[in-house]
Formats: C-alpha cells, sequence, structure tokens
C-alpha cells in the first residue's frame, strides 16, 4: 500500500549524499581562500629564508597547484584521511575521536534532557493556556531561551561553583580509583555544562511544542475524540501530540546534528575538551586541517540526522509517501 | 417520557474583551424515541452551541446552566466526567465539518475502532472487524479500514463519520450540518443513508441545519431557533402550511422552489448580537408584522396548537391578532 516509501527513501539518501559532497567542496575552497596558512605561522621564526617556507609548503602539500590539492583531498578523504593537524602533527582524525567522544555524552545528555522536558512543559503549558501554570512556564522558557549560553554558563557557575566543578572533565591529580569512581568524577563535571545546554534548548522546545500543541488542540479531530470519550490523557498522547510531533521531529533532527558538533561556547567556558573547544583552539592557530576535519564531521552528522528526522517523518505521517 | 429532554438550557461564552455572549437563551426541547428532529435557524443563532452542549463539550470559555437528559440520565451534572460516560455509548456525533473529523495519522479503522475499545463495548480484535462491518454499512468496503483520511473523498469521509457515530450502537445521533461541504449529489446520498440508518437502527437523530428543504423533506418534527432562542416547533407539516411565527414564515418564503416554487425573498436585515441585551422580541427589526408590544414585551413559547408551540405576541388573543401564513400577508397587525 505504501508504495511510495521506497521511492521517498531512495530520494532522501540521494540528497543527503550530494549535500554532503557540496559541503565537502565548499570547505576546501574557503579555507584555501582564507589569507594565512600554516606555513605563514611557522616561519614566523626570525630569519625564516624562502628555502624554509618552501620545505615548509612542500611538507604540508601546499606547492602543487590547487586543483591538484583538490583532488588529493577528496582522494585522502575517501580513504579516511583527513589530512595531519598543523599544530600538534597528529592525524586530524586520532584527535577528532578523542573530541568527539568528549562531547558526545555531555551535549546527549543536556539534549535528550531538554527534548523530554521541553516537549512535557510545552504540553502542558498548552493544555493549561492562559491559567497561571501557562505563564510561568512560557515565561521562564522565554527567559532560558533568549539568555546568551555563555552568560548562563556563568551564572550557573556563580550559582554552583562552591558545590559542583566547573572546569575540564576529571579532577586533576586524581590519579587511579575504580571505574565506577572515574565515571562519577566526570558525571560530576558534566552536569553544569549539560546543564547550561539543556537549559537553553529546553526555553527552544517549550516554545515550539507549546504553539504546535495549540494548533493541535483547536482541531476538529480532537474535538470529535473528546466527543468519543477518549480521556485526557489518551487525547494528549494518541490524538494531540502524535501530531503535533511532526514539526517537533524536524526540530529534533537539528538538535540531535549538532550533538556531535559540540557546543563551541558552552566547552569555551567550562574549558570541557571536547569538539567546539577544538574547533576554538584551531581558528585560533590556523590549523585548516583540524577545521575542516572538524567541519566535516558536523556536517554529516547535521545531515544524517536531517535524513532520520525526514524518514521518521513520513513513518509518523501517512500524507508524506502516500 | 422523551429520549431527549433539555429544558431552560443557557449558554454564555466569557469575550476576551470581558464581555458575555449569551448564546443559548433557555431552550427547551423534547425529542422522542425513534424521531428525526430537525434544528434550523440562519448562522450564529446557537445551533451548534446547543448540540455542544447536550454532550458537555464546550470550551472552558462557556458556561452552562439548565438541565440535559438523554433517557432520563442527567448529563450536564457530574462535569467532565460524568458527561464523558454518556459520549459515544449514548449520545454520537457527526460534527459540522466532519471533513476534518479523524485524525490524519491513523487509519479509520483504529478510529472507528477507538470508541469501542476505550468504552469496553468490544475487545480491540472484535472492535476492528466490527469496524470494517460498520464501513460496510454506510456503503464502503471494509477493506478501507486500513486506510486513512486523505485517501478517501470527501463523501466517504463523510460516511466514514457516520460508521464512526454509529459504533457504540448510540440512542442518539446529534448531526450538525453532515452535508455542508460536499456536493448536491453526494448531500442526497449522505442525507438517504441518515434516514435509511435511523428507520433501521431505531436511532433518534437531531439534524441541525440551515438547509429548509432538507428538513422538510426528511424530518418528523422541527425547531426554528433565533437568537440563541426557539422560536417555533412543530411537525414539519404544521410548520410550513400553518406556522405561526413570522420568521418561520419569512424564512420558507425565503426558500426557493420549496415544495410549491416562489420567489426568493431573503429576509432583509441581520440577525441580533448576542453579546448585548436585547429589550423585546428579539426579531422585532426585521419582522413584517410587528406591534407596539413586540419593542417592549419578550415573547414566551407557548402551546398554539397541539404539538405547535411558537414565541410571538401575534398568537396571544391580548394582542388581537394572528397571523394566517397561508393568505401570504399578515392578517392585520397595528404597526
Ligand atoms: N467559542 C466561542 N466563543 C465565543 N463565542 C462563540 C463561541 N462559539 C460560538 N460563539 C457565538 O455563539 C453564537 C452561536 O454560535 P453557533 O456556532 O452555535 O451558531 P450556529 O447556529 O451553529 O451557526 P452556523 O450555522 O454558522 O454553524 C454566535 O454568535 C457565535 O459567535
Ligand atoms: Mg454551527
Amino acid at each position: 500500500m505504501r508504495s511510495g516509501t521506497l521511492d521517498y527513501v531512495v530520494k532522501r539518501v540521494a540528497f543527503a549524499l550530494v549535500t554532503i559532497f557540496i559541503v565537502l567542496t565548499f570547505n576546501f575552497v574557503l579555507f584555501r581562500l582564507l589569507p594565512g596558512s600554516a606555513v605563514t605561522d611557522l616561519s614566523r621564526v626570525p630569519n625564516a629564508s624562502p628555502a624554509l617556507r618552501e620545505a615548509l609548503a612542500r611538507e604540508f602539500g601546499l606547492a602543487s597547484s590547487k586543483w591538484d590539492q583538490y583532488l588529493a583531498y577528496l582522494d585522502q578523504l575517501f580513504h579516511g584521511n583527513l589530512g595531519v593537524s598543523y599544530v600538534n602533527q597528529q592525524p586530524v582524525w586520532d584527535n577528532l575521536r578523542t573530541d568527539v567522544a568528549n562531547t558526545v555524552p555531555m551535549v546527549a545528555l543536556g539534549t535528550v534532557v531538554a527534548v523530554i522536558a521541553g516537549i512535557t512543559s510545552g504540553l502542558v503549558s498548552a493544555w493549561r493556556r492562559r491559567t497561571p501554570a501557562d505563564y510561568l512556564l512560557t515565561n521562564s522558557a522565554i527567559a532560558f531561551y533568549s539568555f546568551p549560553t555563555q552568560w548562563l554558563g556563568l551564572m550557573l557557575i556563580v550559582l554552583f561553583g562552591s558545590y559542583l566543578p566547573t572546569t575540564g572533565m576529571t579532577t586533576p591529580f586524581q590519579i587511579g580509583g575504580s571505574f565506577w569512581q572515574q565515571a562519577g568524577d566526570e558525571l560530576q563535571h558534566m552536569i553544569l555544562p549539560s546543564l547550561t545546554i539543556a537549559l537553553t534548548l529546553y526555553g527552544q522546545y517549550t516554545l515550539v511544542v507549546r504553539s504546535a500543541v495549540l494548533e493541535t488542540l483547536g482541531e476538529d479531530y480532537v474535538l470529535t475524540a473528546r466527543a468519543k470519550g477518549v480521556r485526557t490523557r489518551r487525547l494528549l498522547t494518541r490524538h494531540v501530540l502524535r501530531n503535533a510531533m511532526l514539526p517537533i521531529v524536524t526540530l529534533m533532527g537539528l538538535s540531535f546534528g549538532y550533538i556531535v558538533g559540540g557546543a563551541l561556547l558552552v566547552e569555551t567556558v567550562f574549558t570541557w575538551p571536547g569538539i567546539g573547544l577544538a574547533v576554538y583552539q584551531a581558528v585560533l592557530q590556523r590549523d585548516y586541517p583540524m577545521l575542516q576535519g572538524a567541519f566535516l564531521l558536523l556536517t554529516i552528522s547535521v545531515v544524517v540526522f536531517n535524513l532520520l528526522a525526514d524518514l521518521l517523518y513520513a513513518r509518523l505521517d501517512p500524507r508524506v509517501s502516500g | 417520557m422523551a429520549l431527549l429532554e433539555v429544558r431552560d438550557l443557557h449558554v454564555w461564552f466569557a469575550l476576551p474583551s470581558g464581555r458575555e455572549l449569551h448564546a443559548v437563551k433557555g431552550v427547551g426541547l423534547d425529542v422522542e424515541r425513534g424521531e428525526l428532529f430537525g434544528l434550523i435557524g440562519e448562522s450564529g443563532c446557537g445551533k451548534t452551541t446547543t448540540v455542544l452542549a447536550l454532550m458537555g463539550l464546550l470550551p472552558s470559555s462557556a458556561s452552562v446552566a439548565g438541565s440535559v437528559r438523554v433517557d432520563g440520565a442527567d448529563v450536564l451534572s457530574g462535569g467532565e466526567k460524568g458527561a464523558r460516560a454518556h459520549r459515544w455509548t449514548e449520545t454520537a456525533m457527526v460534527f459540522q465539518g466532519s471533513m476534518n473529523a479523524f485524525s490524519p495519522v491513523k487509519t479509520i479503522g483504529w478510529q472507528i475502532a477507538e470508541p469501542m475499545e476505550i468504552h469496553g463495548v468490544a475487545s480491540r480484535r472484535a472492535a476492528r472487524a466490527r469496524a470494517g462491518e460498520l464501513l460496510e454499512l454506510v456503503g464502503i468496503p471494509a477493506a478501507a479500514a486500513r486506510r486513512y483520511p486523505h485517501q478517501f473523498s470527501g463523501g466517504m469521509r463523510q460516511r466514514a463519520a457516520i460508521a464512526m457515530a454509529l459504533s457504540c450502537e448510540p440512542k442518539l445521533l446529534l448531526a450538525d450540518e453532515p452535508t455542508t461541504a460536499l456536493d448536491v449529489m453526494v448531500q442526497a446520498q449522505i442525507l438517504e443513508l441518515l434516514q435509511r440508518l435511523a428507520r433501521e437502527l431505531h436511532l433518534t437523530v437531531v439534524l441541525v441545519t440551515h438547509d429548509l428543504p432538507l428538513v422538510a423533506h426528511i424530518c418528523d418534527r422541527a425547531a426554528v431557533m433565533y437568537g440563541g432562542e426557539i422560536a417555533e416547533v412543530a411537525a414539519v407539516d404544521a410548520l410550513y402550511h400553518e406556522s405561526r411565527h413570522p420568521y418561520t414564515r419569512m424564512l420558507f418564503a425565503a426558500t426557493p422552489e420549496l415544495l410549491g416554487g416562489k420567489d426568493v425573498t431573503s429576509i432583509p436585515g441581520s440577525p441580533p448580537r448576542l453579546d448585548q441585551p436585547i429589550v423585546g422580541c428579539a426579531f422585532r427589526p426585521r419582522c413584517d408584522s410587528a406591534v407596539v408590544r413586540c419593542a417592549t414585551d419578550h415573547p414566551a413559547l407557548a402551546e398554539v396548537a397541539r404539538g405547535h408551540e411558537a414565541a410571538c405576541h401575534l398568537n396571544d388573543p391580548a394582542t388581537g391578532v394572528l397571523s394566517v401564513p397561508d393568505a401570504g400577508q399578515p392578517a392585520g397587525g397595528a404597526g
């Protein structure tokens, strides 16, 4: 019956692949257009001879033509090689792997908490619209949504700094301890940065869910469901939220896509050694391979999660794929 | 005892401006078992508000007074919880614009089966099977239960809405303009279907509409509403041939090609605003036979013949006039 489904999936996947390729190329061009290179930085020693510059340029593969560089870039990419960091001479892929492993749990925790809390509070404030509960939830959501992230992070440090760790991922000089002790320590460090992410996203989700639910509550089929004798709980989940989820799924695709990208501001405020902090430092040091790798990862993650959201949307809404 | 007994029903809406809109003003109705009862009136006269009140479905901005009994049981006294017990098992409804009565993301069969499951009328399996049978009853193949609303045409959706309304074998079916959005051919089919089902299943039906020919063709009795009140209630023949309220008479006169075939003369003026108090008769500004008394006295609904009630001073011997519609002109009237 859903004969259009396969067609739809193939189209979305093809679209995602094309998007990734375009961004790949764009990344390459963008970074070659920027002024300065690793050579400019590394050769800024006194008396750097043209010979030294040339040697450095050759070492980093910057001597050949742009087109050759592009082909080499693609070729290496397809073999899983993202190049070598200009700064620490390590393969970019190895650097990124550690950073991503640090980022994902922290950002994922914040995002998941925000999505669950935001959907709940958006649903409640829409159902209880124009009551004190609605005003409280909506106004606090607007506040959290509009606070600058770094400011919110600093406020949390001021408020909770004496109870919870505020920098890094582990307590320095605490070596040893069982696996569980270490995990507990890391979790403690995670609380404040995760909370910062959760609060900002929470505001956004509450507002989006509230307006989606309000719109759905006015639909004829919701009145029909009430007439059928459906109880409030079932009404809100099976009828209202099930329909209001459609726009929210798209937003969730975006949020989850950014989990890998990390949160640059939050990681900088809390010196969380994740990919956001790595990008920040790479920018300062003009570490192009590192930046390219990070952006590539972010692109793929955003595109993949959007694709997942699209596919989920099609599963949830029979009108999409007929 | 009538199946549906409505006594002195009032509905007020709290408007955002802080004012109150008195949408239903002391409506009383008796609908007998097995009857096809029409509720007629111009747009905005309170028809939908009345039928929503019968199921306790008005929004929270509405306050309701009066009593509604379905088969002797009081519907309104128990709040939302009390009303819910009567929904669909005793009173079911086909909504105005039920084109959108189905959630777009669930199959038609799921939605028809849902009330049977939640009211414990049938197990999930039996409910699904019954959903198919109900669809066949309204002329849709049972296999279509697996389809989604967007795969149905408007007429099919309307039929499916009727099938859904019948799922818990209600005693009373409220149909609020069930054919408005459909083309004429489909309209006729849907009405025929309603009429047949009412007869075969011994259903009591309240049919809300502003479509007079329709009421005249299929209903047994009808009530005419104006400005939130009942203006006249009688058997449809009596309403047409011996109407005792100028509004009913003018309404029929404004309807083309009905039974006889007359010129279209729409009623000049517009219905009264319900968010401000009305002194005297609500219809007076548009009435062609108003007398002095109409400006100050509010006419009460009174029996004018057996099974025939009207709210008009012209029927009061004290007013000294009686409108005889068959004469085509109001018989006298001092002003
Ligand atoms: N939720 C509401 N809030 C405020 N006023 C309302 C609300 N619903 C209806 N009304 C008002 O109550 C009056 C009666 O409306 P209702 O919908 O019952 O009329 P109706 O006879 O069904 O009209 P139609 O033929 O257009 O469906 C109108 O004046 C309308 O503006
Ligand atoms: Mg209506």
